[in-house]
């Protein structure tokens, strides 16, 4: 939306005429989604959390943001103790990623969603037009919001609307949404200052937008349900924010709101969607809503595409207590920029729920249709203003646990008898408390010393492990570097590119005689390296034997990073020569590896291995099944999935057995070939490691990523030799983990490595019935040793509330994880099945969640409407962005696909979504632009409307970074930001430079904050209309139809009303 | 015969056989006891022998060269095989033929000569022209194969003998390097940038294939980096080889003795741990297979040699003969007879099968072996015996016997070894005469014929045998045996004349390639009817060596052979067969002279370390054993019965008879068991000499008389190889124990009392010469 953006904005073209895309709608429609384009996200907050966003610390909106970054200096916070950031970083990094810690999790979205008030402005003006009286439906934050319904059906046009509107109206009022005009991006509501806390309360009116459904009606039904929200007195607007948030379906939908555009004008903008605030912070619930709008018609086509959900960033960080009350507190999305305070629940970044009240029986989970999962990454970066964890020693005894499950003592295990026992809160045995941690209770029943105890009020703490903990001694920190020297590895630039990124990144290892290296090279044989020599040179060990491989010294392959230093140093710079003639294109990469594991077997320790070419010869050699796929394509469509599961066993084996020795595997894939990664990236999966991809590889653009994917590789916080449980409160239990891990027993994940990035995602079953009102805890401990040689059991512990109240559970919904679950079962799916079943297996899930709303919570709307709870609304276009991402593409590239569903398996929540729904900036204006606040501009949605020959377009996924350049882009501006002065010359291999000139210089930053954000350095390519590049850029804009067969947004909103109604009727 | 033995017993043939004349039956000549066999000396030098620059002319049916008993119608220009009796024409290039112009070949004292053939790999359109210039052959290859388990100052020996025989190469000889430890490392030594080493895993057998594939020697330069590359591009293709590959790892002496002596000076000896209690893991299997791999690149034909120093046993993978357990002693024989040492067969098969790829290379295994306890040379020996190659058992590489005779092997000029490659034996007979086999160090190649032997002795099967690697002194039993079929029915056609041919085809160091042609005859006697001639033609010297090399074959391969009791039996045979005497009258009993010292050959070869394994290792007997077989007759004959030679004043050096009674108190003696040489220094002198009389003026012939036998022995040791150990002893010192264990034990402790003063006693239960003697009258007469 044009609205907060500068005038000059490009983005869109909003006003006038809808994309061609969209010329299929009415005509009304078309005018209608201009108008909605205006209030759309544009302005600076994008995001969509479903929340509405959470404005409530009106102070913070617009610093925040910006605030992390700055505090966290290099890298080197992340790891405890260092505070040096690593200087090293070339220059084209950012400061960023991997070196600053800072990035605590990006949103997913630049800012997080400014105040709904904000943007409105701009927008509306523009757009503002007609339709829409009201406008504040859609909305976000602004009650109206809340509930949007989307009509779809002609049938309620304008009437729904207004529907919708009718709260609206009432919040603006209520809520602060600053009047249409109003420019501040901050608190849309104005609610904040005063609100304190509550302030979130009013959005999450906004919260449940309805979709479809016909406006008014729908929306105020939805709301009924609780009467809670009005409770909470706190939140200022709260009542009408139930409203609203009933109301708002995105109201916009189709039909109604021919005249809708409502929102231009007024306040809505801002937030748009922005999704129910409410829910997090307010305890008082307010009820979840549906948001439905009603559409009458189903076919019709009439949904206006501004009015529909979409993400609304944020621009603002949220605090977050993680219970208030002695209640959990929802968190904020995962995808937002927040900080937590620890008060008895972990913080969200260590475990989230997939629904935060958990449902009393399997049947009430069953009917909602959500999954019950939880997505644990232990070791996530902490936001940099958050307190860090504690350490609790113990001592001799070690931590105090539940003697029959051996759950660790926690905030929710209760004393009784004076404190003289303990009652566990995971299993309900009552245990005897040790003597020596004996304390009498308070007249509250707690503890005395509970607050000075970080066990007794913290949801996470770290404990000193014992002896009991170790099999061993704790491992140092061992890095094993293995480099192709294929013909081809050399040739491409490969091998200098690894030789030199490892050359970089020795200094950041930890430091200490407890830290190792070795390293060795591989083409048709294995070449190891003998650094301990006191002689002039390295001593090169052939290993020529790669069916059967074995290590050709005990000693000295492997040696402390101190004493070999000059010899490393020396050797990495001679590798590109030595092997600058090799004619050697054979690679013998599962020997090698193997061959590296027989060195580090026994001490463990991490394997970084830099492939090129597709694994040919030797242990584990694999065959071009991508060529052969292809030339049957007729007749293997069927089996074409097949292509993307390990070829055969052997490495699956190695990689158990590297598990069992601790040794985690990274592979650096560096290719402009096919290397069958479905079959590599077994290893890195079972062995706790990860795969990086750059394909096509080139030199110029992919050697300063390889090194600081290295660097961050190596410095982000990590740990070795861990296992890892999660233990649940009766009555539930855990049905499977999934992750990068392997697996020995069925209750632990064994993690040769575990660091910061990594999440696994835990699915839960219930094996009893839970009681209405009781708490259910799920407890994570993950046992592991620092990269400093200490061992510690870091346990973090979530308390939720159980309920039998289904629409409780549709409330509490947390859409990013829910979705990431979907996301990664259906990436465990697609080697497995044929892609169109996937995808008719993920849309029928989303189906199956909104079918369960509308037809138990939201019964009485009408059946015209698309009805949907304002916690999940973003699920459909989360559901329509994953049929279109890479994985499900049958069209993409094995490889690229096997990467997807690598990558998803072990992403955790903050870098998944983006994923499957990147973000799309302009940056044609980026200096006229107002940031409100953040650096990173406001998202534009992922459509082609929103693209326009003058401008040039930056999209990120987390990875993949596209820069996109109209046709007829001003030649200065290129010139300026490019440094070429069009497109056509920035040739495919493209690296980002600093001009002197404004417009340059907010780009670097631009770029350097969305690494910061993603902790990744991004591959930058540069996109042309009409060539390949082009239509790389434009498959992610999902919105879009897909000639092949693909639903635009809207078309595939129409596609599951209709479903939905079907499934009703049947 | 005897007299013959003097000086040149072998003459220009270098063929002696233990019969000079032949029974005509099988069954007369099973009556005769010792076999028929000729002992050659295939490339032994002879100023006599001619060397003829064409190719020889051979019999169309039998093959077999023209020589000089064939018989020649010069009108005609035919020639008459001497062995099939075909008629040959002689080709266009032998018109000028005449009585008085007659080509070397058919003169008649030279039944050896030597042709020069072209080379036929190398150039094979050269072979049809008889008269070009011989072409040589690749230049030799050196695989050193250097153990890298040993004690800091043996690997210092090692690797400075290595340095010096590195700087003895012929400028053009190549040379490959291979330490191992637990693993074996070959070294590329072709490779600039640094140092560069292929591991091959000690605990895995690997093949040819497998090694050439690993080593990247398939393809030509499919693995090779800038090396070869460089190679190529250049047209350095030294010697041809077929893939340029194998010059990263081979280079000319002269290029690489840089970077080889750099390297020894920072090879470290083997770096994977050791377990107390244990021994180090020693991978000298998989070290040779390696080694034999790499050759395996070379050209058909290429002469070369693997040159192993071992300073242990092996203890990881192929070849293995001991656990590491150091509880655990290495096998004895008494654990080979019981069957009780675990890995003895399944090495010695993993050696033959590497002896079989050699073989089949063309290429030699040479071990020189240095260290206190066994190595596993008992083992290695099929392969060392079968490629012709050298070995070599000393106690440290520091020691002379290891250190002079490893320079020995690179050395020039006239105590050069004279080391040949690539040769091949071919025996051609007369009809009725079969070919049983040859012991000594050869491979039988299965060339089957009419001549060849149903029963076999040694290498047999075959009437041609591969001598990948031979030098002068090497020296071959040939048995024979005759055919069954009764001649005497045909006496028309019978020729009284038989004949043997042995064609040698070798390669000299230089290259050239030669061919030997030695045609003997010898007369059939009928021994039915009388046994004078037969009698005259005993050579008791070869018939010793013949038996020693049999017993010592049959106690290798026949289980619970007792050497002794077969000695005694054929002895007893024999003496009843030619002695004189009465029927059961002990005191009538007297022998021919022609076979008088035989029974002295026999008492001694029954005591000695040949027959008498008990007091050795199994590594020892097999080197001994090893040399036996290859040296020639007078050499072998010491080593059975060693010379003994007396040194006093007043007297010239005279031999003294090999018993305790020589001993005395003012005498030196000198014994030569080839193995070991012996200064005896009797009591007196011993005295003398350390009162230091040697040094005054006055006494300036006992100086010399101290002298005298120093200098012999000087002399045995240059002219020996491997050099023999050399120990100087005093009476009664403990090392006389070396000079006791050989002498006839004429004194005992039983005895001692009619021993005249100042001579010696032996303490032994050993029987002496004399009741060896008399036991033996008793039996021969037996009825």
């Amino acid at each position: 939306m044009a609205a907060p953006v500068p005038p000059g904005a490009p983005r869109q073209q909003p006003p006038t005429g809808p994309p061609p895309n969209f010329q299929q709608n009415p005509n009304a429609l078309a005018d209608n989604f201009q108008n909605m384009n205006l209030n759309r996200p544009p302005s600076s907050n994008t995001r969509p959390p479903p929340f509405g966003q959470p404005p409530p610390f009106s102070s913070s909106s617009p610093a925040s943001p910006m605030t992390r970054p700055g505090p966290f200096p290099s890298g080197a916070t992340l790891r405890p103790a260092s505070g040096s950031p690593s200087p090293t970083l070339p220059p084209n990094m950012a400061p960023g990623r991997p070196s600053g810690p800072p990035f605590g999790q990006p949103p997913p979205f630049g800012a997080r969603p400014p105040p709904p008030g904000a943007f409105p402005s701009s927008m509306p003006p523009s757009a503002g037009s007609p339709p829409y009286g009201a406008p504040p439906p859609v909305t976000r934050p602004s009650p109206v919001a809340s509930s949007s319904p989307v009509n779809m059906g002609p049938s309620g046009a304008p009437s729904g609307f207004m529907s919708n509107g009718p709260p609206a109206p009432a919040f603006q009022a209520g809520q602060r949404f600053a009047p249409p005009g109003s420019s501040q991006h901050q608190p849309p509501m104005g609610a904040p200052p005063a609100m304190g806390p509550p302030a979130r309360g009013p959005p999450q009116a906004g919260a449940m937008r309805p979709f479809m459904g016909s406006p008014g009606a729908g929306a105020s039904q939805v709301l009924p349900p609780s009467g809670m929200g009005q409770a909470a007195p706190a939140f200022g607007g709260p009542p009408q924010a139930m409203l609203g948030s009933v109301a708002s379906p995105y109201a916009p939908q189709m039909p109604s709101q021919p005249g809708v555009p409502p929102m231009p004008g007024s306040m809505p903008p801002p937030r748009m969607y922005g999704m129910p605030p409410p829910m997090q912070n307010q305890m008082t619930a307010i009820s979840p809503v549906i948001g439905q709008t009603g559409g009458t018609q189903p076919g019709a086509s009439k949904i206006d595409p501004n009015q529909i959900p979409r993400p609304i960033p944020s621009s603002s960080v949220i605090l977050h207590d993680t219970r208030q009350g002695n209640q959990a507190n929802p968190p904020p999305p995962a995808t937002s920029d927040y900080i937590v305070r620890d008060t008895g629940n972990c913080s969200p970044r260590y475990m989230r729920c997939t629904i935060n009240q958990i449902p009393c029986t399997a049947d009430l989970l069953t009917t909602s249709g959500m999954q019950l999962a939880l997505l644990v990454q232990p070791l996530a970066l902490p936001h940099p203003s958050e307190e860090p964890i504690q350490i609790v020693d113990f001592g001799e005894g070690g931590p105090v646990r539940c003697s029959r499950c051996k759950g660790y003592i926690n905030p929710f295990m209760k004393f009784i008898d004076q404190g003289r026992r303990f009652i566990c809160n995971l299993c309900g045995f009552t245990d005897e408390t040790p003597r020596d941690y004996h304390c009498n209770l308070g007249p509250d029943g707690r503890r005395r010393d509970a607050d000075e105890r970080p066990e007794l009020c913290r949801g996470t703490v770290e404990f000193v492990a014992t002896k009991e903990y170790m099999v061993r001694e704790p491992m140092p920190a061992v890095y094993f570097f293995l480099i192709d020297v294929s013909m081809n590895a050399v040739q491409t630039g490969a091998t200098a590119a690894a030789c030199s990124s490892i050359n970089q990144v020795i200094g950041d290892l930890p430091e200490g005689p407890r830290t190792m290296v070795g390293i060795a090279t591989f083409d048709s044989t294995i070449h190891f390296y003998n650094l301990k020599r006191a002689l002039q040179q390295p001593l090169m060990l052939i290993v020529p034997d790669v069916q059967d491989v074995y290590t050709p010294l005990q000693t000295d392959v492997i040696v402390s990073v101190s004493e070999c230093r000059q010899h490393l140093e020396l050797l990495l710079e001679s590798i590109p020569t030595m092997f600058e003639n090799t004619r050697t294109s054979e690679s013998a990469f599962g020997a090698a590896i193997k061959a590296a594991f027989l060195a580090m077997k026994s001490t463990g320790g991490k394997l970084m291995v830099f492939q090129s070419v597709l694994p040919s010869i030797g242990l584990g050699a694999l065959a071009a099944r991508e060529a052969e796929g292809r030339s049957n394509v007729s007749a293997g469509d069927k089996e074409a999935h097949k292509l993307l599961q390990p070829a055969d066993k052997t490495l699956k084996d190695m990689a158990v057995e590297f598990a069992e020795y601790q040794v985690c595997v990274d592979v650096f894939i560096t290719t402009k070939t096919y290397v069958d990664i479905a079959s590599i990236s077994v290893i890195p999966k079972v062995t706790g490691g990860q795969v990086y991809y750059y394909h096509p590889f080139s030199v110029v653009s992919d050697s300063v990523k390889l090194c600081n994917d290295l660097r961050w590789n190596v410095s982000r916080p990590q740990g070795f030799e861990a296992v890892m449980r999660v233990r649940c409160s009766q009555g539930i239990q855990v049905q499977e983990y999934h992750g990068n891990f392997c697996k020995r027993i069925p209750t632990d994940v064994d993690l040769p490595g575990i660091d910061c990035d990594k999440a696994i995602m835990v699915t839960l079953k219930h094996d009893d019935k839970l009681q209405d009102g009781a708490e259910c805890a799920f407890q994570c401990a993950l046992l592991y040793t620092t990269v400093y040689g200490e061992r510690r059991i870091r346990v973090t512990t979530l308390s939720l509330p159980c309920t039998s109240n289904l629409s409780n559970l549709f409330r509490m919904a947390d859409l990013d994880t829910q979705f990431v679950c979907f996301l990664k079962q259906a990436a465990r799916e697609v080697p497995i099945t044929p892609p169109l079943h996937v995808r008719e297996q993920v849309t029928n899930f989303c189906i199956n969640i909104l079918l369960s709303y509308r037809k138990f919570c939201a019964t009485v709307s009408s059946s015209g409407q698309l009805i949907l709870p304002e916690a999940l609304k973003l699920l459909p276009l989360y559901t329509l962005a994953l049929i279109k991402s890479a994985g499900l593409r049958i069209e993409g590239k094995i490889d690229d696909r096997s990467f997807w569903i690598n990558y998803v398996s072990s992403a955790s929540t903050p870098s998944a979504i983006p994923l499957v729904y990147p973000r799309m900036i302009a940056v044609h204006d980026l200096d006229t632009q107002d940031g409100n606040g953040s650096i990173v501009p406001a998202p534009l949605p992922l459509s082609s409307e929103h693209v326009n020959d003058e401008g040039i377009y930056l999209l990120e996924n987390g990875q993949d970074c596209l820069i996109y350049a109209g046709n007829s882009v001003n030649p200065d501006i290129m010139q300026q930001l490019l440094g070429v002065p069009s497109a056509d010359q920035g040739g495919a291999e493209f690296t980002l430079q600093q001009y002197d000139n404004p417009l340059s210089k907010k780009l670097n930053e631009v770029v350097n904050e969305i690494r910061r954000q993603r902790c990744s350095f991004l591959r930058l390519r540069l996109c042309r209309k009409g060539d390949q590049s082009g239509m790389a850029f434009f498959s992610y804009l999902i919105e879009d139809k897909v000639p092949t067969g693909g639903l635009s947004y809207v078309e595939f909103l129409v596609h599951i009303h209709r479903q939905i109604q079907m499934k009703m009727s049947s | 015969m005897s007299e013959m033995a003097n000086m040149d017993p072998e003459g220009i043939d270098g063929v002696r056989m233990s019969w000079n004349s032949w029974p005509r039956t099988k069954v007369e000549a099973s009556k005769c006891v010792i076999p028929l066999a000729a002992c050659i000396s295939p490339i032994r030098h002879h100023p006599d022998i001619q060397t003829l620059p064409y190719a020889p002319l051979r019999c169309k049916t039998c093959a077999s060269p023209l020589n000089c008993f064939a018989r020649v119608d010069f009108t005609a220009k035919i020639w008459i095989c001497p062995f099939c009796f075909q008629r040959n024409h002689f080709p266009p290039h032998y018109g000028m033929i005449s009585e008085t112009n007659l080509p070397a070949e058919l003169y008649p004292q030279f039944t050896t000569v030597q042709y020069t053939l072209p080379n036929p790999s190398i150039n094979p359109q050269m072979g049809v022209d008889p008269n070009a210039s011989p072409a040589l052959s690749p230049s030799p290859v050196f695989v050193f194969v250097l153990d890298t388990c040993m004690i800091e100052e043996e690997f210092d020996y090692v690797r400075s003998a290595m340095k010096r025989a590195i700087g003895l190469l012929p400028e053009n000889a190549l040379v490959g390097f291979v330490s191992f430890g637990t693993q074996a490392h070959v070294h590329e030594l072709g490779f600039s940038d640094m140092s560069k080493v292929f591991v091959f895993r000690g605990t895995k057998e690997v093949t040819k294939d497998q090694v050439m594939e690993q080593l990247g020697l398939t393809v030509p330069g499919r693995r090779g980096p800038a090396a070869s590359a460089a190679y190529q591009q250049k047209g350095m293709m030294p010697n041809g080889f077929p893939s340029s590959g194998v010059t990263r790892f081979l280079l000319p002496a002269s290029d690489c003795e840089f970077t080889l002596n750099s390297l020894l000076d920072e090879l470290q000896t083997d770096q994977w741990p050791v377990q107390p209690g244990t021994r180090a893991s020693r991978c000298t299997g998989v070290a040779l297979s390696v080694a034999a791999g790499l050759l395996g690149a070379c050209l058909p034909g290429t002469g070369a040699r693997i040159i192993t120093l071992v300073g242990g046993p092996c203890t990881e993978g192929p070849g293995t003969i001991i656990s590491k357990d150091l509880s655990d002693p290495v096998r004895s024989h008494k654990d080979l007879d019981k069957d009780a040492a675990p890995y003895f067969k399944k090495a010695v098969k993993f050696y033959d099968g590497l002896a079989k790829q050699l073989v089949s290379q063309g290429h030699v295994l040479d071990v020189f072996a240095s260290a206190l306890d066994q190595v596993g040379v008992a083992e290695m020996k099929v392969a060392v015996e079968r490629t012709g190659g050298l070995a070599v058992l000393a106690e440290s590489f520091g020691h002379s016997v290891f250190k002079d005779s490893f320079k020995r092997v690179f050395e020039d000029g006239e105590h050069s070894l004279g080391l040949c490659f690539n040769g091949t034996l071919e025996v051609n007979c007369s009809k009725d005469i079969k070919i049983q086999g040859i012991i000594g160090p050869c491979t039988s190649m299965e060339k089957k014929g009419p001549n060849v032997a149903d029963t076999v002795i040694g290498e047999g099967n075959t009437s041609a045998w591969k001598m990948c690697g031979l030098d002068k002194s090497t020296c071959l039993t040939v048995f024979f045996d005759l055919s069954s079929t009764d001649r005497s029915n045909t006496p028309g056609t019978v020729n009284p004349q038989l004949y043997l041919q042995f064609l040698t085809s070798y390669q000299t160091p230089e290259g050239q390639s030669l061919l030997r042609v030695t045609t003997v005859t010898r007369q059939w006697v009928d021994s039915t009817v009388s046994s004078e001639e037969l009698v005259q033609g005993f050579d008791q010297e070869t018939a010793a060596v013949v038996m020693g090399r049999l017993a010592s074959l049959k106690m290798e391969i026949e289980e619970g052979f007792d050497a002794t009791r077969w000695l005694d039996r054929n002895l007893i045979r024999l003496c009843s067969k030619f002695g004189d005497y009465r029927k059961d009258d002990p005191s009538s009993f007297t022998l021919n002279p022609c076979f008088s010292l035989f029974p002295q050959f026999m008492f001694n070869l029954r005591r000695s370390q040949f027959v008498q394994v008990f007091n050795n290792s199994p590594d020892e007997t097999a080197y001994f054993r090893m040399l036996l077989n290859k040296e020639n007759i007078t050499n072998a004959a010491v080593m059975l019965q060693p010379s003994l030679i007396s040194y006093s004043f007043n007297t010239l050096p005279q031999p003294a008879l090999l018993d305790v009674a020589s001993i005395a108190a003012d005498r030196i003696l000198l014994l030569d068991s080839y193995f070991s040489v012996v200064i005896f220094h009797g009591m007196t002198i011993a005295q003398w000499r350390n009162m230091g009389y040697q040094n005054q003026t006055e006494h300036q012939a006992f100086a010399q008389l101290l002298q005298a036998p120093q200098d012999d022995a000087q002399m045995i040791i240059r002219e020996r190889f491997p050099v023999p150990r050399l120990v100087v002893c005093d009476q009664h010192g403990s090392q006389a124990r070396f000079l006791l264990a050989k002498l006839n034990p004429s004194a005992t402790y039983n005895n001692a009392h009619e021993m005249a003063a100042g001579s010696d006693v032996i303490f032994t239960d050993d029987v002496s010469l004399q009741v060896f003697f008399e036991h033996l009258q008793r039996l021969a007469v037996q009825s």
